[in-house]
């Protein structure tokens, strides 16, 4: 356990140094975030019938949505471990006395707090003093803020599962694009951060909320301001839960049968 | 331009050996790309209207935009990675070769699967021209192809911004994405929806109105004014200021030395 921790700590470190790369995040996060709650505000004020959600709502989620971008985005892609997969040098981390899915686990969620943690701030801080209707509100209440924590970490870690998959199928396809591609986009669809699930047309939005990756951004970001209470949310915490055990579950099968069957591409 | 036809060629006849993954990538991207619309027909789906414009004056603004930004990615790809150039020190190679420097990063890469994306954006394109019912006339159509147009000049200048900037740093510039796919995230939309100061700065700093609002408004008639229909050309303007600054860049240029 320790060895992880301290895994977790080196990689946690050494992501923080890509500071550059954050100022850019940010600027860009702003800027998206921006962007799209003008486009909402343009919407909502020129029809009379209103949206699905409140605006001041709908306006803190796209924050949300922008300011934890590195932490739920599913797709994130690791170089390292693909480079690793393609030219086979895989092969060496057999030999090291860590658990191979553990070990990626921790790796790819350090880089993921990480990221985070270098460009949360200034953003949720602008976010905060924007003049309304642009600004991100303050969390409903102090439950569901404590509830909207959870759901965040129950969040991250669902993504994190989730992206090792991905990495994982291309053991056996040997090029992520195409097919993954297309994975990447539906999860982005259906787990909101394109748009609010509730704004697909009614079938969608049924197929929306079957699927796990309802979880990752459209159940924390509600949490938040509220527009689901904290009754709805808590059995919902518990289907994240389960789903994230299943995913964890089938991310390490796949990476126990593929270690097995390892086939080293060149050496 | 034989010699940029040539290298199309070749890169045509590469990306036949890998004909499975190639069907399989363009199709993906394809419905890759319909996420951008799901958006907007989300959004219609339940309101009528953005500050009076309708769901196909909206699709007809996004996809001279897409156009023009799918034009550029796959026939201007090397320019849009130049980066990598610069950083891996293939560059120094290309300034030893007795060709012009931007033809012979023209030719380094084409990336023909984001052709799917082209395709889309005429399919679109069509789609909302049909629905629009305008009365066209002579006007609105040079109209229209002068914005398709400077919707391909106006990427192709940005990326050419963008490499210069590579000259100076060594490294890409990572709020490119700002410019390049915020840029594009803003101007699917009539700019005209947006804050003033946004309108500002995408009229003047990096003139997106000047291809697809100024003269949407022409076309959609509600402005009358015949001098919108060479609006779009200001993007010349625009080309050749970055062409400048990729010169100068290049002039300061020292080597990786790898």
């Amino acid at each position: 356990m320790s060895s992880y921790l301290s895994l977790f700590k080196i990689k946690f470190i050494n992501n923080l140094q890509y500071r550059s790369a954050a100022l850019a995040g940010i600027l860009t996060q702003i800027f998206f975030g921006l962007v799209f709650i003008m486009v909402y505000i343009a919407f909502y004020t020129s029809n009379d019938n209103q949206g699905p959600i409140a605006l001041s709502q709908l306006v803190t989620y796209l924050w949300l949505n922008q300011i934890f971008f590195t932490l739920v985005f599913i797709f994130q892609s690791e170089e390292q471990l693909l480079t690793m997969i393609r030219n086979g040098n895989i092969a060496y981390e057999l030999c090291r006395p860590m658990n191979f899915y553990f070990k990626w686990f921790v790796t790819l969620y350090a880089s993921r707090i990480a990221k985070v943690a270098l460009r949360f701030l200034p953003v949720i801080l602008l976010a905060l003093i924007l003049p309304s209707p642009y600004n991100l509100s303050l969390p409903y209440g102090i439950k569901e803020f404590i509830v909207f924590l959870l759901a965040l970490l129950l969040s991250s870690l669902l993504a994190t599962a989730l992206s090792i998959i991905y990495h994982l199928l291309v053991f056996y396809l040997l090029d992520e694009r195409g097919i993954l591609t297309l994975l990447g986009v539906v999860g982005e669809i259906f787990s909101g951060l394109t748009i609010p699930i509730a704004f697909f047309p009614e079938f969608l939005k049924t197929i929306a909320y079957l699927l796990p990756f309802h979880y990752i951004c459209d159940l924390p970001f509600r949490i938040y301001s509220g527009n689901i209470s904290l009754s709805v949310a808590l059995p919902n915490l518990i289907g994240g839960l389960i789903w994230l055990i299943l995913f964890g579950l089938l991310g390490y099968m796949i990476s126990k049968k593929m270690l097995k069957k390892a086939v080293i591409q060149g050496g | 331009m034989t010699l940029y036809l040539q290298s199309l060629k070749m890169h045509f006849k590469s990306l036949l050996e890998y004909k499975s993954s190639f069907i399989i990538g363009f199709l993906s991207q394809f419905l890759v790309f319909f996420t951008y619309y799901f958006i907007i027909i989300a959004l219609f789906d339940k309101f009528d209207n953005v500050k009076g414009f309708t769901l196909y004056e909206v699709l007809l603004t996004f996809a001279i935009i897409q156009f023009g930004y799918a034009f550029n990615e796959v026939f201007a790809r090397g320019i849009d990675k130049f980066d990598r150039l610069i950083i891996n020190g293939s560059f120094d190679l290309l300034l030893l070769r007795p060709q012009k420097i931007l033809l012979q990063v023209l030719c380094s890469e084409i990336n023909y699967i984001k052709l799917s994306r082209l395709l889309q954006a005429i399919i679109v394109l069509i789609i909302a021209i049909v629905n629009l019912n305008l009365d066209w006339n002579i006007y609105k159509i040079i109209t229209l192809i002068l914005m398709l147009i400077s919707s391909i000049i106006i990427f192709l200048a940005i990326f050419l911004l963008m490499a210069s900037y590579c000259f100076l740093t060594v490294q890409g510039l990572e709020v490119r994405n700002v410019f390049t796919d915020g840029g594009k995230n803003l101007a699917q939309y009539p700019i005209g929806i947006f804050n003033k100061y946004f309108v500002i700065i995408f009229t003047f700093i990096i003139p997106y109105a000047f291809v697809n609002y100024y003269p949407l408004l022409f076309i959609l008639g509600r402005l009358e004014n015949k001098i919108l229909i060479f609006s779009p050309l200001v993007v010349l303007l625009y080309l050749f200021i970055s062409f400048k600054t990729f010169k100068w860049g290049m002039k300061k240029y020292t080597s990786t030395g790898s």
